[in-house]
C-alpha cells in the first residue's frame, strides 16, 4: 500500500501542472459547495435563531384593505385588542400603534415610523431581545418621552441624538430616555423607529389605530389554534372575511426554512455543475495518464500485475488527486464562506456568520473522492484491460 | 516443462493474413538453456510472448508444467507470469519513476509480498547482479548494461522457474552482453529454464541448444 502510494505520488509529481489543474478544478467545485452550504446554514441559523426566541409569539396584522380606504391597510381597534386578550391561552397581547410622523431635530426633518406601545407589555415581549444601548426603556407612567432606534440616533440627522436630547414629533416635544441597541438584519425596522407610550400615542399624536398586535401564548402547542381563533374574533368585530392575519412564529420559521431549503438546493445545483466539470477533468487526467503509461502498464502486466492491480493503481491516482482537491476545496470553501459572510455584512448590514460543520467538510472530501473515483473508473478499467503485448509494444 | 502444440499466431493486415507463427511444435525441458535465432520478422518475439503468457495464440496451445494456458483467463495468465516466468526485454523496460530497488520489488508488490520481505529480497537480488551499490539509482542514472541487470534482478524477484529474454543483449555492447549472458548462465546453473532470443551467433553458441526460426516456423 505504501508503495502504491509512493508510485502514485511519483506519477502525480511527474505531471505536476496537469495534476494541479485537475486539483484546481475539484477545489473550485468542492469549495463552492462547502462555502454555499456553510453560508446557507449561517442564514438559516441567523433567521430561525431570532425567530425561535419568539416561538410562543403570534403576530396579528390586518391583511385586507377596508372598503373606502383603498391604498391603505386597515387597522385594529381597542375592542379587537380586548377581544384577543380574552381568548383562553393568551398570556399577553400587546398593541403597536404605528404611524409615519414628521420628526424634527435641530432643523432636520424626516418622516419616521412612530410606534406607540404599552411599555410594560413590550418589556415582557421583547425585553430580552431589544435592549437599550444607552439610557433606559419606556416606563408606564412616562409622559412625552421616547426611546429611539439606533439609526434614528446615529444616521438620520446631522447631529447624533443622545439620551435627554429633545426631538419634535408632529409638533410636540419629546425627551429621549433611551437609545436602543443596533438590531440590523431582519429586525432592522426597529433601528429606524421611534417608540412612545401608548398613552402619548393616542393623546398627543391622535393615533388610535392599532397596526399590529403581538400575542404571547401560554403553551406553544396551542399557538396555531389560538391564531385561528384570533382571526375569527377580529374578523367578527369588523364583519369582514379574511381581514386578519395571525401568524405564529412557528409557521414563520417553517416558511423561512422551506425558502432556505429551496435556495440552498439551487445554489448547490449550481455548484454541482462545477463538480461535473471537475469530474470530466479527472477523467481526462487519468485517461491521459493511462495513455502516457500504456507501455508501463504492459510492462507491469508482463511482470505479473493482475488487472485489478492496474485498476487499483489508477483508481488510487484518481482518488489521491481528488482527495487533495477535496481538502483544498474545503479550505477554500471555509475561507470563501467567511468572505461571503463578511461581504454580506458590509454590503447589506446583515450579520450572517458562516457555520462550518465538520460533517460538511468530511462530506466535501468524500464527494470529491467519489467523483474522482467514479470518473477514474473508466480510464482505469481501460488501462487494466490492455493486452500486455500490445501495451509493451506501444511507445 | 514447456510444450507448444501447433502453435499459430495470425495477424490480419488488411486483406492479407500474416502468419507470425505457423504450427510451431517445441518442447523445452526443465533446466534447459535454449537460444532462438532467426532473421527479423521470423516470429521469435511472437513465440516468446506466447510462451511467456503475454499473448494468446490464434490456434494451438502452450503447456506450462502440463497446464494448458489457453484455458486460463486473464487472471490465470497473470498468475502464471507472476509465479513461473521472469521476462527480460531488449529495451529493459524499467519503470522510470522508480529506483532500482523499487523496480526489483515491484513484481513482489503485485504478488502481495510483505514490504520488508520484498525490499530485503530486492536488495539481495541487486547484489547478486552486481548492483549492490546502485540500489537507489533511477533508471535514467544508470547505463544500459546496469539497467538490464536491474531488469534481470526484477525477473528473478518472484523466483521463477523460467526466465525469458527477448534479445536481452540487443541494446548493450559486447562486453556487457557477455556479463549478462554470464548472469543467465548462472541462473541456468541454479536449475532455471532459460529461453533467449538473439541475433548474435556467439551468444547463441553459449546456450545448451539453439533453435533457428524462419517465416514463423521453427526449423529442425
Ligand atoms: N501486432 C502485430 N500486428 C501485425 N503484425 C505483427 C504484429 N506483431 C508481429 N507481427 C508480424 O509478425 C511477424 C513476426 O514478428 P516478430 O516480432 O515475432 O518477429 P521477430 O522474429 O521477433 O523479429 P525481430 O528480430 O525483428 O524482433 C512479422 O512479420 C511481424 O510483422
Ligand atoms: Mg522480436
Amino acid at each position: 500500500m505504501r508503495d502504491a502510494f509512493s508510485l502514485t505520488y511519483r506519477n502525480i509529481k511527474e505531471r505536476k501542472a496537469r495534476a494541479a489543474l485537475t486539483i484546481l478544478g475539484i477545489m473550485v467545485g468542492i469549495g463552492a459547495v462547502v462555502a454555499l452550504i456553510s453560508i446557507g446554514f449561517g442564514m438559516e441559523e441567523s433567521i430561525t435563531g431570532e425567530l425561535v426566541e419568539m416561538a410562543d409569539v403570534i403576530m396579528v396584522t390586518p391583511m385586507r384593505m377596508e372598503l373606502g380606504s383603498i391604498g391603505a391597510f386597515g387597522s385594529f381597534t381597542g375592542r379587537d385588542l380586548e377581544a384577543v386578550d380574552r381568548i383562553a391561552g393568551v398570556k399577553d397581547a400587546v398593541a403597536m400603534r404605528g404611524k409615519m410622523e414628521e420628526v424634527e431635530y435641530k432643523g432636520g426633518k424626516f418622516m419616521v415610523q412612530v410606534i406607540g406601545t404599552d411599555p410594560k407589555d413590550v418589556g415582557a415581549l421583547f425585553g430580552a431581545m431589544v435592549k437599550p444601548e444607552e439610557g433606559r426603556y419606556l416606563k408606564a407612567n412616562d409622559h412625552k418621552t421616547c426611546t429611539i432606534g439606533y439609526s434614528i440616533a446615529n444616521d438620520y440627522f446631522d447631529d447624533e441624538i443622545g439620551v435627554n436630547d429633545r426631538i419634535t414629533i408632529n409638533g410636540s416635544k419629546f425627551r429621549v430616555v433611551g437609545v436602543l441597541e443596533k438590531q440590523g438584519g431582519f429586525r432592522s425596522e426597529t433601528d429606524s423607529a421611534i417608540y412612545v407610550t401608548a398613552r402619548d400615542s393616542m393623546s398627543i399624536l391622535n393615533n388610535e389605530d392599532i397596526s399590529t398586535i403581538f400575542v404571547r401564548v401560554r403553551n406553544i402547542a396551542d399557538a396555531e389554534e389560538i391564531a385561528t381563533e384570533i382571526e375569527e374574533r377580529i374578523d367578527d368585530n369588523h364583519k369582514l372575511d379574511d381581514f386578519t392575519s395571525a401568524m405564529t412564529m412557528g409557521s414563520a420559521i417553517e416558511q423561512m426554512e422551506s425558502i432556505f431549503g429551496i435556495v440552498q438546493v439551487v445554489l448547490i445545483a449550481i455548484a454541482s455543475i462545477s463538480l461535473i466539470v471537475a469530474a470530466m477533468g479527472i477523467m481526462n487526467t487519468i485517461l491521459m495518464s493511462v495513455m502516457e503509461r500504456t507501455h508501463e502498464i504492459g510492462v507491469m502486466k508482463a511482470i505479473g500485475a493482475k488487472n485489478r492491480n492496474i485498476l487499483f493503481l489508477f483508481l488510487l491516482e484518481a482518488g489521491v488527486v481528488s482527495a487533495i482537491g477535496g481538502v483544498c476545496g474545503c479550505i477554500v470553501g471555509v475561507i470563501g464562506a467567511h468572505a461571503i459572510s463578511f461581504g454580506i455584512q458590509t454590503l447589506f448590514d446583515v450579520e450572517i456568520a458562516a457555520i462550518v460543520k465538520p460533517e460538511v467538510l468530511l462530506g466535501g472530501v468524500a464527494v470529491a473522492m467519489l467523483v474522482g473515483i467514479i470518473s477514474g473508473l473508466y480510464p482505469a478499467r481501460k488501462a487494466s484491460k490492455m493486452s500486455p503485448v500490445e501495451a509493451v509494444r506501444y511507445e | 516443462m514447456i510444450r507448444t502444440e501447433n502453435l499459430t499466431k495470425v495477424y490480419q493486415m488488411g486483406d492479407a493474413e500474416v502468419y507470425a507463427l505457423h504450427d510451431v511444435n517445441l518442447d523445452i525441458q526443465d533446466g534447459e538453456f535454449i537460444a532462438i535465432i532467426g532473421p527479423s520478422g521470423s516470429g521469435k518475439s511472437t513465440l516468446l510472448n506466447l510462451i511467456g503468457c503475454l499473448d494468446k495464440p490464434t490456434s494451438g496451445a502452450v503447456f506450462i508444467d502440463g497446464i494448458n494456458t489457453g484455458k486460463l483467463n486473464e487472471n490465470g495468465l497473470a498468475e502464471i507470469r507472476r509465479r513461473k516466468i521472469g521476462f527480460i526485454f531488449q529495451q529493459f523496460n524499467l519503470v522510470h519513476t522508480l529506483n532500482a530497488l523499487e523496480n526489483v520489488a515491484l513484481p513482489m508488490f503485485f504478488a502481495g509480498v510483505k514490504r520488508e520481505t520484498r525490499l530485503k529480497r530486492a536488495e539481495e537480488l541487486l547484489a547478486k547482479v552486481g548492483l549492490g551499490d546502485r540500489i537507489y539509482h533511477k533508471p535514467s542514472e544508470m547505463s544500459g548494461g546496469q539497467q538490464q541487470r536491474v531488469a534481470i534482478a526484477r525477473a528473478l524477484s518472484n523466483d521463477p522457474e523460467v526466465v525469458i529474454g527477448d534479445e536481452p543483449t540487443g541494446n548493450v555492447d559486447t562486453e556487457t552482453g557477455n556479463t549478462i549472458m554470464g548472469l543467465l548462465e548462472g541462473l541456468n546453473k541454479e536449475g532455471r529454464t532459460i529461453i533467449v532470443v538473439t541475433h548474435d551467433a556467439e551468444i547463441a553458441a553459449r546456450a545448451g541448444r539453439t533453435k533457428r526460426m524462419r517465416d514463423g516456423k521453427v526449423l529442425d
